[in-house]
């Protein structure tokens, strides 16, 4: 394949797509899988064969379109109409009477069951209007499982354009102009790691996409992967060239089996008509991938024990430096980013460096995918612009906190943030904003908690992860989690005296500071957060303790 | 090789390159604990007791794996460090049941001597009473997984030194046990060789030999040091 | 009892304080005192109230010796439930009458799930840890202590634990 067949590819999918005059998306994501969307999508085809219009309105499946507890979710465009939790007979209505007669189902839209006046228009609704889609740009219109809808929505440009009009230099000093930062967590600006890995020599470089997203109540990655894979191995590639690395590997967690299929699928996709491989689009560039699939550890996404993991070891962290980007896997230079970090690529070279580095703030540029979660009345999946307010994601995009409770804490950053109260709801989120706070940035799951949530209780709940996920290896970890954990079930047991709660603060401070990786250094961010904004729940457990009373 | 001056707790130090900031702090007389480290073999640095603070990091070291860099100003014996070193200690002890009066290698043991390098007069956090196993399957030596700081000497020396690759970790977190092959019991392990360096670089009771009773262990971790070091010197 | 070890030094010890409460000096009531030396974990019921009393009474401290510091061997019982610790004694001992049933006695301990040392109870003032400590350990402690001084067993070289 060269890069006339790949223009041939667009064009021929525009005149196939072209012929229809209406285009249904089925999510096919898992949230929306769940909740029965195949057979919506089969019936969705099997009635508008059954009216013969299969020639004039086009039904597919796609990824994730958002509001994941409205599902299973259809789209209808032109018009991006979204019905929520269609099923049995509304099948049936959406055909007859909004793709056939054109009167679209005001009753049945997204939300209609909450909003007064719902939106026919989904983009029109505030849950849309406040989000601005780059990542998820294409998730919920493109078909995941087809290349050439891929290319027909620029697919592939990016990549040709590299390739050819750009050196490896021209390309990291466009991701440099760009500010983005690495979305796994961290925040470690891309740029600099690209072009870190790219001024080491080596014989062999590797570039690993990390897909072992492990927080409780985050599935952005996994959102990324099934919604748009190619996306994502576009991303690859172009770091590929940009870092000169012909080989990389896709680390995709055991629990996502519809991630591994969909990127499985992508990849024979591309190795077939020569996307992936020797001689890319008939350059001198070659470049290959392959997956491995975590098997359920959540310190493998830790990058270090993730690389471990992929060479066959035991997948426990060593210690840094050397950072990967000098010795990496099997001892070479290896770029490791995260797949939300790849799914921004793509756009950045399409658009600017420069155009990208005007969303969002200063410090930290472009847009950032939330997982919503909790006590939240829209659950899903949202992307907006780096320094949006909490408030406004909470508030005006998920629709606040159901059955009138008031809101208490949000939890981001997952088990290693930490919880953040109403006073600070007006936070701009970006990465330092969050630090300063006491919590992090990190993949993006934002949990919601209401008045009736007890702190001790969140606080116990994310040790017992960390406690269950520490690898072992090193001590401060692996006994400190455990100890932690057993102070903070005897303080919920009301067994606790005072000193315990100075132990369970001197041991959080030691194994944040002496932990061997991140994991053991942020494992007491959800304690330490709730120490310093609801300390007044933990001393009502220790004052109220019937150790005090001599009861026992 | 290339030189390069360091500072080491005020003292200004000229250094090869790529030596690791233990190595430089053994040989001039600073002193700094360790468990996981052991001349000869491969460090982890997981026993994190090295730690060290080096002026423009914010995180702390581990000496064992960092290597000095130019100009480095490092510090290794500061409060924080300190405090730190016998948080460690407590957690070893607190860990599994290290009880001294009834272990073959009471008296001849580093984790003890580590306490009282360390000024650990009690364990201050709560005791987690782990019950573990007693393997004592194999016909020469006994693990006694109660006595086991997860140090890993014994699973690198077996592979890297001797070659035989017997012993391996399970589990996660502090389940995590040392086992012999895929998890059978040490006398069934196809791939021990008998050679016992295991049981001379663990660091307490938790390897010994089957002929050893209370207080009566000693054992030799510098004897696979020097192994290490004559062959390379062959090499 | 260790504190015999230090043989013909009990009678410095002795010059300085009066021995008021031991094994050896009876009394149903535990009196106010400057220094308890307090040996063993807190197993049950009665060792919890017994070692609050003496808390109460005590200006300084003193756990003396491993079970007290670290719980040690009597702390092996947390390996298994407080039941099948005292079904071994009390109901399938050889030496018990196998009637098949635990005595119900008001002498048994009501025992606690988990034995502990002292400290996780009642705050500590000063540790001796040993199995036993070391006599010359012991008067040191002692000596600093009814001297005014606080001892200090790391500058001393006089840890030892077993």
């Amino acid at each position: 394949m060269n890069r006339h067949d790949l223009k041939t590819i667009s064009e021929q999918m525009k005149t196939k797509h072209g012929q229809f005059k209406q285009k249904v998306c089925v999510c096919c994501g898992a949230g929306c899988l769940s909740s029965g969307s195949e057979a919506v999508l089969k019936k969705l085809q099997e009635e508008v064969k059954l009216k013969g219009k299969e020639n004039e309105i086009e039904v597919v499946p796609s990824g994730c379109m958002g509001p994941c507890n409205k599902g299973p979710l259809v789209k209808v465009n032109p018009g991006q109409t979204i019905y929520q939790q269609v099923e049995g007979e509304k099948v049936s209505v959406i055909v007859d009477e909004h793709l056939i007669a054109d009167r679209p189902i005001e009753k049945m839209v997204l939300f209609s069951d909450t909003r007064e006046k719902p939106f026919i228009n989904s983009q029109e609704d505030p849950f849309y209007k406040k989000q601005h889609k780059i990542v998820l740009a294409d998730c919920g219109d493109v078909n995941p499982e087809s290349l050439e809808d891929y290319v027909f929505y620029g697919g592939y440009q990016a990549l040709d354009k590299v390739l050819f009009q750009m050196s490896s230099e021209d390309v990291i000093a466009e991701i440099k102009h760009s500010r983005l930062r690495g979305r796994g967590g961290a925040g470690f600006p891309t740029g600099i790691k690209w072009e870190t890995v790219y001024k080491y020599v080596a014989d062999q470089k590797y570039v690993i996409c990390n897909g072992d997203e492990g927080d409780p109540g985050a599935f952005m990655d996994r959102s990324v992967l099934e919604g748009n894979p190619h996306r994502v191995l576009e991303g690859m590639a172009i770091a590929g060239y940009a870092v000169g690395a012909s080989k990389g590997y896709v680390y995709i967690r055991g629990e996502y089996p519809l991630a591994i299929k969909r990127f499985e699928l992508a990849i024979k996709q591309a190795k077939k008509i020569g996307l992936l491989g020797a001689n890319i689009l008939g350059s001198a560039f070659s470049f290959d991938v392959e997956i491995r699939i975590g098997a359920g550890a959540f310190v493998c996404g830790e990058e270090t024990a993730l690389i471990a993991s992929i060479e066959g070891q035991r997948g426990t962290p060593r210690p840094r430096p050397p950072f990967p980007a000098e010795s990496g896997l099997w001892g070479k230079p290896t770029l490791i980013n995260n797949v939300e970090t790849f799914s921004s690529i793509v756009p950045i070279i399409a658009c600017s460096g420069e155009w990208y580095s005007e969303i969002g703030t200063t410090k930290s540029s472009g847009t950032k995918v939330f997982a919503l979660a909790g006590k939240i009345n829209i659950s899903g999946l949202i992307e907006v612009p780096m320094g949006t307010s909490l408030r406004e994601i909470i508030f005006d995009i998920g629709g606040g906190i159901p059955g009138d409770k008031a809101f208490k804490a949000a939890q981001t950053g997952g088990p290693s943030g930490g919880c953040i109260p109403a006073e600070h709801l007006d936070t701009k989120v970006d990465y330092e904003s969050l630090v300063a706070l006491g919590s992090i940035m990190g993949s993006g799951g934002l949990i919601v908690m209401d008045e009736t949530s007890d702190m001790v209780d969140v606080a116990r709940f994310f040790m017992e992860f960390c406690m269950d996920e520490s690898c072992g290896k090193c001590v401060p970890c692996r006994v400190g989690t455990k100890m932690m954990f057993d102070l903070l079930t005897k303080i919920c047991q009301r067994k606790a005296l005072p000193m315990d709660l100075e132990r369970l603060e001197e041991l959080a401070v030691f194994v944040k500071e002496t932990s061997l990786c991140g994991l053991g250094m942020s494992a007491p961010n959800p304690l330490l957060s709730t120490l310093r904004y609801f300390r007044n729940e933990y001393e009502d457990y220790v004052n109220k303790s019937q150790a005090l009373a001599g009861t026992r | 090789m290339p030189k390069i001056s360091v500072k080491i707790d005020d003292k200004d130090l000229e250094v090869e390159v790529g030596t690791t900031v233990l190595d430089v702090c053994r040989a001039n007389d600073i002193d700094i604990p360790t468990m996981c480290h052991l001349k000869g073999l491969v460090d982890v640095g997981a026993c994190r007791l090295c730690l060290v603070e080096v002026e423009g990091t914010s995180k702390l070291l581990p000496s064992c794996t960092t290597k000095v860099q130019a100009n480095q100003v490092i510090h290794t014996q500061t409060d924080k460090l300190k405090k730190y070193r016998r948080m460690i200690t407590e957690l070893f002890f607190a860990e599994r049941n290290h009880v001294c009066s009834v272990c073959i290698a009471n008296g001849n043991c580093e984790l003890q001597d580590l306490g009282y390098k360390v000024g650990m007069e009690n364990v201050r956090f709560p005791y987690l009473f782990q019950n573990c196993e007693v393997d004592s399957s194999h016909s020469k030596f006994v693990m006694d997984h109660n006595r086991c700081i997860m140090c890993t000497r014994c699973v690198r020396v077996c592979s890297d030194v001797e070659g035989a690759h017997n012993w391996g970790i399970m589990n996660r977190g502090y389940q995590v046990r040392i086992i012999a092959d895929f998890n059978v019991p040490w006398g069934d392990s196809t791939t021990c060789t008998y050679c016992g360096k295991c049981v001379d670089v663990c660091p307490t009771g938790a390897l010994w030999n089957k002929d050893a009773t209370q207080g009566s262990m000693q054992k030799y971790p510098q004897a696979v040091s020097d192994l290490v070091e004559k062959r390379e010197m062959k090499s | 009892m260790s504190l015999l070890d230090i043989d013909e030094r009990i009678l410095d010890v002795a010059a300085l304080a009066d021995i008021v409460k031991c094994p050896l000096v009876d009394g149903k009531e535990f009196p106010q005192v400057d220094i308890a030396l307090v040996e063993g974990s807190v197993t049950s019921d009665e060792h919890w109230h017994e070692i609050q009393d003496i808390r109460a009474k005590s200006k300084v401290l003193i756990a003396f010796g491993d079970c007290a510091v670290t719980a040690n061997v009597t702390g092996m019982r947390n390996y298994f439930s407080k039941d099948e610790v005292f079904n071994r004694s009390y109901r399938d001992a050889q030496s018990n009458d196998g009637q098949g049933q635990p005595p119900d006695h008001f002498t048994l301990l009501k025992l606690h799930d988990k034995v502990v040392p002292l400290h996780e109870v009642v705050p500590i003032d000063f540790y001796i840890p040993g199995c036993p400590p070391e006599a010359d350990t012991i008067f040191y402690v002692l000596a600093e202590f009814l001297n005014g001084r606080i001892p200090n067993l790391e500058q001393e070289r006089k840890l030892k634990y077993g």
